[in-house]
């Protein structure tokens, strides 16, 4: 009898990896798991066409474009619906491949007006995109296209406009309201070629980020009524930049031509804003256009005379210094605002201390509360300025034994002088009573860029940029410091509020006139607790949570 | 009906369901994994209880199955054999695909026209009545084919009809 033979030793397991590796037209890529075959190829830089394949909204498989060959499987194989494992081969540019495209390409078009050159959409069409790309020249099709009397051209809501004779069927739109806004007003009604996307009932597609759905649709089926045919797309300007709604900050494109701004769209950061926007923050476009305030101007007596920037900008450190000299500088009084950047509002505390004063302060309005979904939570907003929590940060609160607004307009103290680097502060700024408690000092200026009741009031008015016409950074409700740059130049000779706030620094003999926002940004790091990790290269990257967290920005 | 209306149901009276539906529709729900997975049996309830379904009615089964009215709507839109607006106490449903067209039902729905006095989509004056228009209804071995409610009546010629619609109540 022979002694049972040992056990072998067990062969160690091999090492994890927690990469997988595909293998995309013989090039292997090293990708994380968890994601499907498209953004796989992404990774890899090949694109694999799709339409209905959204990065955040469920996995429908519907519009079939995205066609690849995978070694072993005898059949084309939709990309979108292929979970990845290690080893994968996959095929993207075999002869199958292209006419499977080409093919669905043509069942695309067959009901599509193909009309582009009097399409909104088009520039930024993923079916024009894939149809140049990946069409046939020609079609076969000679027959009527469909028509959708009555579905066409039609607002669907107070912002989005449909016209379903461009629907592809995708169902991006309808999974949007599902599943991310969770209000769920869109749906496929009808069957076969008569389907079309429209409400219950016809009830309005009125959640509060319903512009997204024309956002997330790839064709000229939904777009927004504010927009539509105003521009075409490749006229526009791309400038990255921060909503200036509230204080969620989402992240956006500001698209200008020639110094007008046409629309905010939303501006990927998984940590904020995602893919989304709210309809309340990305209409505010618009409002980046109206100049009221194009002049510096100084009264007189009773007289307003225009000025020279510089030389309103004099008249209001000299008002400083005599105060200074008859009453000190406790009876100057400085108002930040929750609208302007870090720099600015850090400027103006800098100007405060250098006079030696502690009335100072920022106050903003409560806005209806807004959500925004990032990447993995809902987060919550509800002041009325971007950038209220930087402006505190900045240190724009009132000094020991100093003074802030309130006591100003509850009439508990009258300075002499009352400086407000931003005229629409809030809406106390268009209110006769609380402007005449401002107006109880002796000299009043302001910086602004539309006019209000303050303005109105004002000794010295100074034009002011607006957001589009100015770099700067805002801090957010999570305390993620986020730049926004310029897209244009104010129009001459409105500054922005930093390079006015500067002037006024220089004249008090505080600052240098070469200053830029980045260089004021250096001294915040230096000076205010928890900005010193939020470096520049961080800061174009996406944002970054102050006080050293750091908080990955990795796009998908 | 032959054309279905893309958008709108139309309105009815405030849709509750009467107690012994309520109870279906419990049982129904309990054979079912998750709500929306009972939608088209308790949309049949909905029809079976007020005949036809309107858009209150979609939006009570909204309610009930914790679903947005509008897929709702859109499953609704869908399938042809829910009836989106009233229809007559009997639904005359004419096959006219192929093998039928074939075997006269166009003759035939011509003749059912003229003795009614409707057309496609319609109904008698009296109640009594709908046609409707309907594709293959897998009867073509017997064709003309129709189905009367939930009857099939096959072959069907003009003068059977003729009979079948004196007999009808
Ligand atoms: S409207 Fe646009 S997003 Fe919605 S299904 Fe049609 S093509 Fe897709
Ligand atoms: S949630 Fe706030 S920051 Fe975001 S888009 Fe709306 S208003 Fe702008
Ligand atoms: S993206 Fe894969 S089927 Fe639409
Ligand atoms: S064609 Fe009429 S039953 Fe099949």
């Amino acid at each position: 009898m022979s002694a049972p033979a040992p056990p072998a030793p067990a062969a160690p397991p091999p090492p994890k990896k927690d990469t997988l590796t595909i293998v995309f037209d013989g090039k292997p890529i090293e990708v994380p798991p968890g994601i499907n075959l498209i953004e796989a190829a992404k990774l890899a830089g090949i694109e694999i066409p799709h339409f209905c394949f959204h990065p955040r909204l469920s996995v429908v498989g519907q519009c079939r474009m995205c066609l690849v060959e995978i070694e072993g499987i005898p059949k084309i194989q939709a990309a979108c619906t292929t979970p990845i494992k290690d080893g994968l081969a996959v095929k993207t540019t075999t002869q199958k491949v292209r006419e499977s495209r080409a093919a669905n390409m043509e069942f695309l078009l067959i009901n599509h007006p193909l009309d582009c050159p009097i399409c909104d959409q088009a520039g930024e069409c993923k079916l024009q995109d894939n149809a140049f790309g990946y069409g046939e020249q020609r079609s076969r099709y000679d027959e009527r296209k469909r028509q959708y009397a009555g579905y066409d051209r039609t607002a669907i809501g107070p912002h989005v406009v449909a016209d379903m004779t461009r629907c592809i069927q995708c169902t991006r739109c309808i999974r949007f309201c599902q599943e991310i806004a969770g209000t769920g007003e869109l749906t496929f009604l009808d069957r076969g070629g008569r389907t079309l996307v429209w409400t219950h009932d016809g009830k309005p597609l009125a959640n509060d980020w319903s512009a997204c759905a024309a956002d997330v649709c790839p064709v000229g089926a939904l777009t927004t009524k504010e927009f539509r045919f105003r521009r075409r797309v490749w006229d526009l300007k791309k400038t990255p930049s921060v909503c200036p709604g509230c204080n969620i900050g989402c992240n956006i494109s500001i698209e200008d031509r020639d110094s007008v701004v046409y629309r905010f769209l939303p501006r990927l950061n998984p940590a904020v804003n995602d893919y989304w926007l709210c309809d309340y923050g990305r209409f505010l476009s618009e409002s980046l256009n109206a100049r009221e305030i194009s002049k510096a101007t100084v009264r007189e007596g009773s007289d307003v005379r225009d000025a020279i920037v510089p030389a309103a900008v004099e008249r209001i450190a000299s008002e400083i210094r005599s105060t200074i000299e008859t009453d000190g500088p406790s009876a100057i009084f400085f108002l930040g605002s929750a609208h302007l950047s870090n720099e600015e509002n850090f400027l103006l505390r800098k100007i405060a201390d250098h006079i030696g004063c502690g009335n100072r302060d920022v106050v903003v309005d409560r806005s209806r509360v807004r959500r925004m979904k990032s990447k993995t939570e809902w987060i919550e907003g509800d002041h009325a300025g971007a950038n209220y929590a930087g402006a505190r940060d900045m240190g724009l609160s009132p000094g020991p034994g100093g003074h802030g607004l309130t006591d100003v307009l509850e009439g508990r103290w009258i300075p002499q002088i009352v400086v407000v680097a931003d005229a629409s502060f809030a809406a106390a700024a268009d209110d006769a009573e609380k402007v005449g408690r401002l107006r109880g000092a002796r000299f009043l200026a302001v910086a602004a860029r539309t006019a209000n009741s303050l303005t109105r009031a004002a000794d010295v008015v100074l034009p002011a940029a607006s957001l589009a016409q100015k770099e700067g950074s805002f801090t957010n409700v999570q305390g993620r410091v986020q730049w926004f740059q310029r897209a244009f130049l104010p129009p001459p000779p409105a500054r922005a509020h930093w390079e006015l706030l500067l002037l006024l620094g220089v004249a008090l003999g505080w600052g240098d006139r070469n200053w830029t926002p980045a260089a004021v940004r250096t001294q915040i790091r230096e000076e205010v607790e928890g900005y010193d990790e939020v470096t520049e290269q961080e800061l174009a990257g996406g944002g970054l949570m102050k006080k050293g967290l750091f908080v990955s920005t990795g796009a998908v | 009906m032959t054309s279905r209306r893309y958008a709108v149901l139309p309105a009815g009276r405030p849709a509750e369901f009467p107690p012994d539906a309520r109870a279906r529709i419990e049982r129904i729900l309990s054979r079912y994994p998750t709500k929306q997975a009972a939608l088209l049996p308790v949309l049949w309830v909905a029809q079976e209880t007020w005949g036809w379904i309107s858009r209150e009615a979609a939006e009570e089964v909204a309610r009930i199955l914790e679903l947005s009215p509008a897929h709702v709507s859109g499953v609704l839109t869908f399938y042809t054999m829910y009836n989106l607006e009233p229809v007559g106490r009997h639904l005359l449903q004419f096959c006219t695909s192929i093998s039928c067209h074939l075997a006269g039902a166009g003759g035939l729905l011509e003749h059912c026209r003229r003795r009614l006095g409707i057309d496609l989509g319609q109904t008698t004056a009296d109640g009594r009545f709908t046609m409707v228009e309907v594709e293959c209804i897998a009867g073509c071995d017997r064709a003309p084919s129709m189905m009367i409610d939930d009857a099939y009546h096959e072959p069907m010629d003009p003068s059977k009809l003729d009979a079948l619609l004196e007999s009808l109540p």
